[in-house]
């Protein structure tokens, strides 16, 4: 065997440039390139998405509690080596000499915030600060809140016992999302004058932040140190945020996800066919070789050799192709990345030389046997052909070993099975029709049309050759067509979240008596009829569950609930356990955001016991709802019944749409000053930010796909090319004009396009309504736009491919093909 | 009056046989040195009509340093005879004793190191690596050996069959002749002792055919190698010592 490693090191450049080992090499460099880029992509995203998570929670660790929160978790924090800041939020009134406001206020230590960007300028509007606290004495505020108060620079405002000189407006802050406060206009003070204020008191509402930043592995560290931690403080991490991020971006990581298996299963499928063609063309090598005295050794040898060359010089130029291709998407991208993207990791390189060796295991390591096995006799013989029926237990190596090093590499099983069952069911079904349909070419007696004839013959003649190129054919469209609609849908969903009509102001805090005067300014100012939601001000003090005697107050205690009560299901919300109740019913119910239900462990039947409005009340879990926030109409964690609801003391929020442009709203404000109206412009255009990213970054991983796949049919074309260019050559020198020749190619390679085309669309629409409903939770309704294009692009694409590749035959005299071949 | 190839073959081995040419059926020479020594050898092969017998109880041997040839129309067995005396091929029954060893009795790798060392192969089709150069396809036997002169041996080679000039061509770029030549240098690179050669001049017009008659005979005598010959070209069998021909698997 050393012999043979010394042969293929001594050859390998020679015939790494023959043309055998090239195509091989060639797609071993594409699956690579593809795999690499989705995943220098993909991984670059991803921890990109992951710092705008971080950048929401303005950390990457944060522990929160209504209460304040033992200063030895900040020791600990640093302990193991990590960034730590501080933050206190609550509510209190800005009080100028002329006016006031209900503010949130946010005390900040020096070194906030640990992620994202705190932007400051002053009163002219540029930029003073982008991290920090004020001084002491000092205080930031939005410009809602100077737009209001009329305060301008320096200008003295009170906020409870302190006095402070204003020296900033708050142009941008990561945790915008943080708390209930979200909704007040914002203003930012030193922490350490929070005593000095004295607006704290027992039963004031304050959310405490501790921040940690650092290393993955420190955090690890730190979450392993402070073990359980009290009921009352919650850990969020920047992973667990993904719903503020919004559904956009949870659902473009499953379709990379997708793209990248769709990726690698169609790249094994052409570097399956391109080692066919290599291993048939080495045939006579290897006999040769067996000729002139080399033992079964010495070709194993030189084959794993020349292959382990292969592996590495293909998977270094596939990463480098990789890596300048998600170079230039990220380029493309950056207009409307909102950060900079960190360097990818070393994983995609990683994953290139796994995926090279995978595909390469599963492609050439059964055409290994038969090469250093084969016969001398054959050059005798000048039999270099590989019997595919001979062969069946190559495919199925090959298809078992594809599904372990996909399931090592994407660990999800559930996916993986339902790809499996459909690859098996459409390659038996494309099997069964393609002996049909040589068996019913091989009955049919062709009267006209000697090229169509021969066409038609030879895919018969070919038989099992044929079969194979159905489903191949058959398999790469699949995966195309699949992953089309998919992006499509996906795309068009994320759109419509954010329509036209889109709301782009909340208005809290609305009393009965304003709901007129309110209604007719809009419908005056703006055309706009607002409809109004009952604000109920409320705590969930604990739950109970069904057949128990005891409240439990675990997770509970003292949340906030901002509850609402509701005759009929709110058009965002989707109940997903239980039922909404009937409008008539007398009974105290009340239906519950079903994550948050999931995080308070409650069930369907449990009572809850709520205070608001000064009396304790309990009501009924009777149902549990998936609720739609980017809808951005007023949406609450607690519905209530009429009963229980209606006759509790509320104000009134809703949401409305007003032109950006116009000073509608400044109006107002002036004319209603008791109504807080909450901008949502910069929600709204982050939101939209991350869907034009996922749908552009959608776009291009799926090109790559499309390129894979288009690799995959000109290989399958391509795969045979050797027999039919001595065919045609032969029929050439035998008389057929050239028109002959087109029409045998032309009726062959329609049938095969038209049948497999028509399968994979067939199949498609089963393996899409799987993925849509069980991994993307969207409806599926099958695209016929993109059906029928994908289905007219494959057959005229197989047709064009296959004219092509005899293209050169039909033009070079037959004496010159016959001999060189 | 329209003869068939097959007639006029028959015609000719007729003459052939009255100038006592014709080899016999059996070892004629047990004392001297042979180099191939081929005892009632049967080869049968399963097709879709049956078992068919493809050669049928053959004998024959080699002298060192006489070349022979195979004769016979198409289908006789002289390809099957020749791989199963190369040790190519096993047969069904009976021995073949190739430089003195059994090689019936080894297995595929034995007869592989034989065949690396002391054999030498010419083909019809020639068969060269279409995208080697004429020096690399020389190259081929020794490399597998693991000969560190294999470049300074192969331009030796290729030398003797007049074609170092073409060193750096690929196959694709060659003639017929060229690459028959090519094959024969090839094929003499390892100073085989026994040089076997399948329709040599088959695929090649008179001229060139000319020219690789003269040659594998001239390196016959150069490298003292011993030429087993199949062929259906009668000029080049006649210019052998001994003659077989094979009708229906069977030497005549």
């Amino acid at each position: 065997m050393i012999k043979g490693f010394r042969y293929a090191l001594n050859k390998f450049w020679p015939e790494a440039l023959s043309g055998d080992l090239l195509i091989l090499s060639l797609s071993i460099v594409l699956a690579v390139t593809s795999i690499s880029s989705v995943s220098f992509l993909g991984d670059r995203l991803q921890t990109s998405m992951k710092l705008q998570a971080s950048s929401i929670l303005g950390a990457d660790l944060v522990l929160r509690s209504a209460s304040a929160i033992d200063p030895n978790y900040l020791e600990l924090g640093v302990a193991n080596n990590l960034d730590t800041a501080e933050t206190i939020t609550f509510l209190s009134m800005i009080i100028t000499d002329e006016d006031n406001l209900l503010t949130s206020i946010k005390t900040t230590s020096e070194s906030y915030p640990l992620k994202g960007e705190l932007i400051i300028a002053d009163f002219d509007g540029s930029l003073i600060q982008n991290s920090g606290s004020p001084p002491s004495g000092s205080v930031w505020i939005e410009p809602k809140i100077a737009e209001t108060l009329s305060i301008n620079n320096l200008t003295e405002i009170s906020i409870g016992n302190k006095t402070f000189k204003v020296d900033g407006i708050i142009k941008d802050f990561p945790d915008r999302n943080s708390s209930f406060v979200g909704f007040y206009p914002i203003a930012i003070v030193n922490i350490n004058d929070v005593s000095q204020m004295g607006v704290i008191q027992t039963g004031s509402r304050v959310i405490y932040r501790n921040m940690f930043s650092g290393s993955k592995r420190n955090l690890d560290n730190f979450v392993n140190d402070i073990g359980e931690i009290p009921a009352d403080i919650r850990l969020q991490q920047a992973d667990d945020v993904g719903d503020e991020l919004g559904e956009a971006l949870r659902e473009s990581v499953t379709f990379f996800n997708l793209a990248s298996l769709f990726t690698v299963i169609i790249s094994v499928i052409s570097a399956m066919m391109a080692v066919r063609r290599y291993a048939s063309r080495n045939l006579l090598h290897a006999s040769l070789m067996k000729v002139f005295g080399a033992s079964k050794l010495f070709i194993l040898g030189h084959q794993i050799m020349q292959l382990l060359l292969i592996i590495f010089f293909a998977t270094l130029f596939g990463l480098l192709c990789g890596y300048a291709l998600q170079s230039l998407i990220i380029s493309a991208l950056q207009g409307i990345l909102t950060n900079e993207l960190p360097a990818p990791s070393f994983k995609p390189i990683i994953l290139g030389f796994i995926t090279s060796i995978f595909v390469v295991l599963a492609t050439a390591s059964p055409y290994l046997k038969i090469l250093s096995q084969t016969e001398p006799i054959r050059i005798l013989r000048n039999d270099f052909s590989i019997n595919i029926s001979n062969n069946l237990i190559i495919y199925l190596v090959a298809l078992v070993t594809m599904f372990i090093f996909l399931g090592i590499l994407f660990q999800d099983i559930k996916l993986l099975s339902y790809i499996l069952l459909v690859l098996i069911f459409v390659t038996a079904a494309l099997f069964a029709i393609g002996k049909t349909l040589i068996y019913l070419l091989g009955s049919i007696k062709f009267s006209s049309g000697i090229g169509w004839k021969i066409g038609l013959k030879n895919i018969v003649n070919r038989g099992n050759e044929s079969i194979l190129q159905i489903i191949i054919f058959g398999l790469s469209l699949l995966f195309l067509i699949v992953l089309a609609e998919t992006r499509t849908d996906l795309i068009d969903s994320w759109s419509e979240t954010l329509e036209e009509d889109t709301p782009n102001y909340f208005l809290f805090n609305i009393q009965e008596y304003d709901l007129v005067n309110v209604t007719s300014y809009l419908l005056e100012t703006a055309n706009f009829s607002p409809s109004y939601t009952p604000l109920i001000r409320g705590r969930l003090l604990s739950a109970k569950r069904a057949g128990s005697d005891e409240f439990s107050s675990e997770n509970l205690m003292e949340r906030e609930a901002n509850l609402t009560w509701q005759e009929s299901l709110p058009k965002s919300n989707k109940i997903s356990k239980g039922e909404w109740w009937n409008e008539e019913s007398l009974e105290a119910e009340v239906s519950i955001d079903a994550e948050v239900a999931d995080s308070m462990n409650l069930e369907i039947g449990d009572e809850l016991l709520f205070s608001a409005g000064g009396s304790k009340f309990s009501a009924t879990v009777t149902s549990f709802r998936e609720i739609e926030w980017e809808s951005f109409s007023p949406n609450f964690f607690f519905i209530l019944s009429p009963s229980a609801g209606q006759k509790l003391p509320n104000s009134y929020i809703t949401s409305i749409k007003i032109s950006e442009q116009s000073d509608i709203m400044n109006l107002f404000t002036q004319r209603f000053p008791t109504i807080t109206a909450v901008d949502l412009a910069a929600v709204i255009q982050q939101i939209r930010n991350t869907v034009s990213s996922a749908s552009l970054a959608v776009q291009y991983i799926f090109l790559l796909t499309l390129i894979a796949g288009i690799l995959a049919l000109v290989a399958s074309v391509f795969s045979n090319r050797d027999q039919r260019t001595k065919e045609t050559a032969i029929m050439h020198a035998i008389g057929a004009n050239r028109l002959i020749i087109f029409q045998s190619a032309a009726a062959e390679f329609f049938i095969l396009g038209i049948l497999s085309g028509f399968t994979a669309i067939i199949f498609a629409i089963v393996l899409s309504s799987i993925i849509f409903s069980q991994f993307l939770d969207l409806q599926y309704s099958p695209n016929l736009l993109i059906l029928g294009l994908s289905f007219a692009i494959g057959v005229i694409f197989i047709f064009i491919s296959g004219i092509l590749s005899i293209r050169k035959t039909i033009y070079t005299s037959p004496i010159i093909t016959l001999r060189d071949s | 009056m329209v003869f068939s190839f097959n007639d006029k073959l028959s015609e000719a081995f007729t003459v052939m046989k009255t100038e006592s040419k014709i080899a016999e059926n059996t070892p004629r020479h047990p004392l001297k040195d042979l180099i191939l020594e081929v005892k009632n050898i049967t080869k049968e092969v399963n097709s879709p009509e049956g078992l068919l017998t493809i050669v049928k109880d053959i004998n024959l041997s080699v002298e060192r340093g006489k070349p022979i040839s195979l004769v016979g129309p198409s289908g006789s067995g002289k390809t099957t005879l020749l791989a199963i005396m190369a040790g190519l091929d096993i047969p069904t029954k009976g021995s073949v004793k190739l430089l003195g060893s059994n090689i019936t009795l080894m297995n595929e790798d034995q007869r592989a190191q034989i065949r690396a060392k002391d054999v030498g192969f010419v083909f019809q089709s020639f068969h060269l690596m279409p995208r080697l150069s004429a020096l690399d396809n020389v190259m081929l036997p020794l490399e597998i050996a693991g000969d560190p002169d294999a470049i300074e041996k192969s331009q030796i080679a290729l030398d003797q069959v007049g074609l170092s000039s073409r060193a750096k061509n690929f196959a694709t770029q060659l003639s017929g002749g060229e690459k028959q030549r090519v094959a024969i240098a090839r094929a003499i690179v390892n100073k085989p002792k026994i040089l076997f050669a399948d329709e040599p001049t088959g695929n090649l017009d008179q001229k060139s055919s000319n020219a690789v008659t003269d040659l594998l005979f001239s390196i016959n005598e150069l490298i003292n190698t011993t030429l087993v010959l199949v062929t259906h070209d009668l000029l080049l069998a006649e210019k052998c010592k001994d003659l077989y021909e094979l009708s229906d698997g069977s030497l005549l």
